[in-house]
């Protein structure tokens, strides 16, 4: 059965690259459907960057990150560590996992993801992230401000304006609130986070992105996620409602970072 | 650890399964839930699939050595998960004998997270990939 997806996956990769290789978005004829919102089994198709008629990567496709979802330390550097400010550390102290907003149904922040995949969708005003976690969306407001810090109303997933830096996308995302987790450990932001992406398609399965966090109000020093997405050959979002959450109610212990957060603190 | 007897006569087979099994899910931490040192394994009947997220969740009536039975509620991945691995949503049916490994929960009674499903005849009817997502 594995095989035989993998060699699905692999047609499916070629009925994809040949409209993408062409400059084309969207593909002209179909592609065959072999499984609903695509394979993650499959592995990512082979292939150089594809472009826009404007000459940019075209970043077009649906994305799944598969690193750093149950602790975003995994996407730090070797050897390098979260720089907690004590004040940071203390609210990590008193976290209960049952109080991970996830588990609330609630929307997750950058850095954070789930184990579903997102598209991206370009038109020259705007860049569209859609996620199938909780159904998001965020906006990427291309060539603009942020409004001014007295209009800035702090949401979510925060106001993101972006640019190109040569084939890199930039998107600089500030206005988050505070409620949000980066992962199910329980690490935790201020709302004066500031969040740089930085886009760059590898090649045609392959999308680099690094996230580098500024969040004066939390930690002592700026630091850089690393994660590299793989394009889901056919991939199609599904309909992620979240009606049945039945965990929430039925754990009763210390989320992770209290543990560690009460060793650091030397208690 | 009340449980723990109820779930030593219902746990027909009690193996070691692996950490990394089917259902363990991304959506809330493993061991804050469940409990890796109780793995399970119970032969029911289903009464109920539900297809929902964040976790697909089937219903079985299993029923121990004195004669009892009890409806048992195994956590899946969700069906955006399972759909991705070759997972159907009629894969389970009401009414269909299967067998399921898994781990117990730590707190909620006659709950568990299932690892891998069997049919009737002991063909695996769900063997997740090991690089899948969600865990």
């Amino acid at each position: 059965m594995r095989q035989s997806a993998v060699r699905l996956g692999m047609l499916a990769a070629l009925a994809l690259a040949a409209p993408i290789g062409a400059q084309i978005s969207v593909p002209s004829t179909p592609p065959p459907q072999t499984r609903a919102g695509g394979s993650i089994t499959a592995r990512p198709p082979a292939g150089p960057v594809p472009h826009k008629p404007n000459g940019q990567p075209d970043l077009a496709g649906v994305w799944l990150r598969r690193a750093g979802i149950v602790n975003i330390t995994q996407l730090l550097p070797p050897g390098e560590k979260m720089p907690f400010l004590p004040e940071t550390l203390r609210r990590m102290r008193s976290l209960k996992s049952q109080d991970d907003p996830q588990l609330k149904c609630l929307p997750l922040a950058t850095p954070r993801s789930a184990p579903y995949p997102f598209r991206i969708v370009e038109t020259p005003a705007q860049v569209f992230i859609l996620t199938e976690s909780v159904h998001a969306y965020r906006q990427v407001f291309m060539g603009r401000m942020h409004p001014p810090a007295d209009e800035l109303q702090l949401t979510w997933q925060g106001h993101s304006i972006g640019r190109w830096e040569k084939d890199t996308l930039v998107v600089d995302t500030v206005g988050f609130n505070d409620l949000t987790w980066f992962d199910n450990y329980g690490h935790l932001h201020s709302d004066r986070m500031h969040v740089v992406e930085r886009f760059t398609r590898a090649d045609l399965g392959h999308l680099a992105v690094a996230m580098t966090i500024d969040d004066p109000g939390a930690y002592s020093r700026p630091f850089t996620l690393r994660y590299t997405a793989e394009l889901i050959p056919n991939g199609e979002l599904m309909e992620y409602i979240c009606d049945n959450e039945q965990d929430a109610a039925n754990i009763d212990a210390p989320a992770d970072a209290a543990i560690d957060a009460a060793k650091l603190l030397g208690q | 650890m009340k449980r723990q007897p109820l779930a030593r006569r219902l746990a027909t087979i009690a193996i070691a399964l692996p950490l990394a099994s089917a259902a363990i899910s991304a959506h809330h931490s493993f061991a804050a839930q469940y409990d890796a040192t109780k793995p399970v394994e119970m032969r029911g009947t289903v009464t109920k699939v539900e297809w929902t997220n964040p976790h697909a969740r089937i219903y079985i009536d299993v029923r121990d050595d004195t004669g009892q039975t009890a409806n048992w509620n195994f956590e899946m991945a969700s069906p955006n998960i399972l759909v991705r691995n070759g997972w159907k949503q009629n894969t389970v049916r009401i009414g269909d004998r299967i067998t399921v490994s898994g781990y117990l929960a730590r707190k909620g009674e006659h709950m568990a997270i299932a690892g891998a499903v069997a049919d009737a005849t002991g063909k695996p009817i769900f063997a997740s990939d090991p690089t899948d997502v969600g865990r």
